[in-house]
């Protein structure tokens, strides 16, 4: 293949941006670090979106390939080695000398350098690592970097690699083994494990020398830890026995792997609104991947079901402390037998939905079980999940807001960490009503059905589900129906299934006219 | 009810705050306005002197007796675009000092929560700032970045920029106050009025960009998704109020 070197920045820029575009991370977030005398650049913990693309996702980091020659042949990749593309390559120079022109206009939050595999992994990733070099060392570049492992390259690249970058991130692709052995043949399941394995020893290993490390930084950290995990657990705890006592069916198999971990690892699970890895910070010291690691997962090239692939989220968050996984609908660029035929379009509701599944885990303490099963393998297209899930317990339902926990304040529809939040800081001066929640920030749109106060419910509500169903439904279709002018019954419309089974009479015809009853 | 008339800038909103807390006619029998109203029969208006003796109790008196965060959301909501933010304020201050330092947690109480929606609004704008600020080279190297923004959050956005681009220099320009932030590389920054006609010619200015503004277009175009295309999701997420002012919207 031929590599086009002496092309005009422009072109390779159009390029190599056009062919990074599928990879979906491009958050900034995790880690926040101060400028410093002589660089240029500092980075905020919540990350910074500077533009958004005609896609309506958001650009942060300047996202391009390094090269888009590849030696793979993945049928779902515009970069395969079979396909017919101009390839193109950029210099070192070139990386540095953009980025630090574009983030100098707050153009972009950083970098962000993926690879196709040029020659072998070992040379991608060397070009990586020289790229990285020269902008932290030469450049004195300070804001964010995110960079791909290169699966089967040599680990002590990988660990050079991950003292200069931010992130790191290794493409899972495929949720199974058996859709990559098909679909990727150069690729393995273990081979794209290895490097992920690495990743997280090293930031672990950190964090215990950091947590041995009496001195500075270290005492915060120490606090720190203790602290988040011991929040998260005792959430988790709470919440489980409080089900478990009150259902007393509860298996408990399906209980989140609250204590599975060893104490003092990092707690990011079902751990709201904190982070750990900004406080390893100082002005004179490296540290390893501070901002964690990520993946990414296709929605939709292979037949995995919802459910497997949160399965698969759940596992990666819990045995590989992973910080995000990313979920992207399959985009049938090239046409290849073995993938699907995609006639609506790249599935995007189904990844909205993965997605909110995925905050579920990370923030409100569910589980991947509780959400969906072998039998109910895939999400509701009507409902968000924790709407489905809510419907699917009402015993659980109305909640008390001056009285709930945390835990259970969080599994209400219409509640969020912050909300949640604002109500136990609110609640503690006095009673809350629904004009005060709505203040908070509550939706009570959704939360009108799940919530009482002081023992009321917004409005007479039957606790029915095919009721609140037809309500939330209603609600995500914008068909507001003004619930406060009747009471808790349907109204009848000619169109939907109101599961009428007794037959019109003849005076139900009479009435209706008349207005009788 | 005695009006007290204050301006607008935070330490008038101060002065403002000082001299109706003071008069001791009772909270509810003062109430602080913008100028420029119309005037009301019945009430007695008074003008606020700003002075910086005044601005300075009150700042202090806050940072002392209540705390250092509550002082940063005052702050905060001084600089917000609501006309009524004085006496927002002065409302706020009276529970602030009556139940002490959480208040900010007592969203039910209706002027805990005016000053709680203000810094909202007003942080959302901040990170919209942040974001969509495009910086261009003037001829002598001084990056220039216009913005409009309708809370006055200059101050906090050339924070900011003070700290990420310390090395550099760099001039902030608000277009709706006409005041600009002007940051010298390795020095500090100053906010100074720029409504003269020296500044707007300095302003002017071509700037020498077209390699860079070429490139971040290409590269802006090149990484959307056309198969995901979804400009109602775009607009949602960047208003079309800070296109005129960002680089990649603008055509050449």
């Amino acid at each position: 293949m031929l590599i086009q070197e002496e092309m005009d920045i422009q072109e390779k820029l159009r390029i190599l941006s056009d062919a990074a575009k599928y990879d979906v991370s491009c958050s900034s977030s995790g880690v926040a670090r101060k400028g410093k005398k002589g660089t240029i650049g500092n980075t905020l913990a919540a990350g910074i979106c500077h533009s958004f693309a005609a896609d309506g996702r958001c650009i942060s980091l300047l996202k391009i390939l390094f090269t888009n020659q590849c030696i793979h042949d993945c049928r779902y990749c515009i970069n395969r080695r079979s396909n017919d593309v101009v390839r193109t390559r950029f210099t070192p120079e070139e990386v540095c000398t953009l980025t630090i022109e574009f983030y100098r206009r707050n153009y972009i939050e950083g970098l962000f350098l993926s690879s196709g595999i040029l020659h072998s992994p070992d040379y991608t990733m060397e070009q990586i690592y020289e790229t990285l070099y020269r902008l932290r060392n030469e450049y004195h570049f300070n804001g964010y970097v995110h960079v791909k492992a290169i699966p089967g390259a040599d680990p002590g690249l990988v660990e050079r690699v991950g003292f200069l970058t931010d992130r790191m991130s290794v493409n899972l692709e495929l949720p199974t083994a058996e859709g990559l052995r098909r679909l990727a043949p150069g690729k393995t399941r273990e081979k794209i494990l290895m490097p992920m394995r690495q990743i997280q020893r090293g930031i672990a290993a950190q964090n215990l020398r950091a947590l041995s490390d009496s001195k500075g930084s270290g005492g915060n950290v120490r606090r720190h830890l203790q602290d988040s995990s011991q929040t998260g657990r005792n959430f988790q705890n709470q919440w489980w026995d409080h089900q478990r006592q009150s259902a007393g069916t509860l298996d408990i198999r399906n209980r989140p792997s609250a204590g599975k971990r060893e104490i003092g690892m990092a707690d990011t699970i079902a751990h709201p609104g904190r982070n750990v890895w900004t406080s390893f910070q100082s002005q004179n010291r490296r540290f390893f991947v501070p901002a964690g690691q990520s993946t990414q997962i296709i929605v939709g090239a292979t037949p995995e079901s919802d459910y497997h692939m949160i399965r698969v989220a759940e596992a990666l968050y819990q045995n590989y402390d992973l910080k995000r996984v990313f979920y992207s609908a399959f985009v049938r660029v090239n046409d290849d037998s073995l993938l699907p035929e995609l006639p609506g379009g790249p599935p995007l509701l189904r990844e909205h939905r993965l997605y909110q599944a995925d905050w579920l885990l990370r923030f409100y303490g569910f589980g991947a079980e509780e959400l969906l099963s072998e039998e109910k393998p895939n999400f509701n297209i009507l409902l968000d999940p924790k709407c489905d899930w809510a419907l699917r317990h009402l015993e659980w339902f109305p909640v008390e807001v001056n009285r709930a926990d945390y835990g259970t304040l969080l599994r209400v529809p219409g509640l969020g960490v912050k909300s949640a939040r604002r109500i136990l800081a609110a609640r503690k001066s006095a009673a809350l009503d629904f004009p005060d929640l709505k203040k908070l920030g509550v939706v009570l749109k959704r939360a009108m059905y799940f919530l009482t106060c002081s023992g009321k419910m917004m409005v007479p509500v039957r606790m029915d589900e095919n009721f609140i169903t037809s309500q939330l439904i209603g609600v995500e279709h914008g068909k507001v129906w003004d619930i406060e002018n009747h009471d808790s019954y349907r109204q009848l419309s000619l169109f939907d299934d109101c599961q009428v089974t007794a037959l019109v009479s003849r005076e139900d015809t009479v009435s209706a006219l008349t207005g009788t009853l | 009810m005695t009006v007290f008339v204050c301006g607008q800038e935070v330490e008038e909103i101060w002065c403002g705050i000082y001299d109706a807390w003071m008069s001791r006619l009772g909270h509810e029998n003062v109430r602080i306005e913008p100028e420029g109203r119309d005037r009301e029969l019945f009430c007695e208006y008074r003008e606020v002197a700003a002075e910086e003796w005044k601005a300075e109790k009150v700042t202090k008196s806050i940072r002392k007796k209540l705390s250092e965060e509550l002082y940063e959301v005052v702050y905060r909501a001084a600089l917000s675009e609501d006309a009524d933010r004085a006496d927002k304020i002065y409302r706020f201050l009276i529970y602030a000092f009556a139940m002490g330092t959480n208040v900010m947690d007592q969203l039910q109480i209706p002027a805990v929560y005016e000053v709680f929606r203000m810094t909202r609004y007003l942080s959302r704008e901040y990170s919209h700032v942040i974001e969509f600020a495009r910086f261009s080279r003037m001829e002598e190297g001084v990056l220039l970045s216009r913005i409009k923004p309708k809370n006055d959050v200059l101050v906090l956005v050339s924070m900011h920029f003070a700290d990420r681009l310390s090395g550099e220099n760099w001039i902030l320009y608000d277009c709706k106050r006409k005041k600009a932030a002007v940051h010298q590389a390795d020095r500090g920054w100053i906010i100074v009025r720029a409504d003269s006609a020296q500044w707007q010619e300095r302003l002017n200015k071509k700037t020498d960009e077209e390699t860079y503004e070429g490139l971040w277009r290409t590269f802006h175009k090149a990484i959307a998704i056309t198969q995901r295309t979804n400009l109602k999701c775009q607009q949602n997420m960047l208003p079309l109020r800070f296109r005129p002012y960002m680089t990649e919207f603008n055509k050449v």
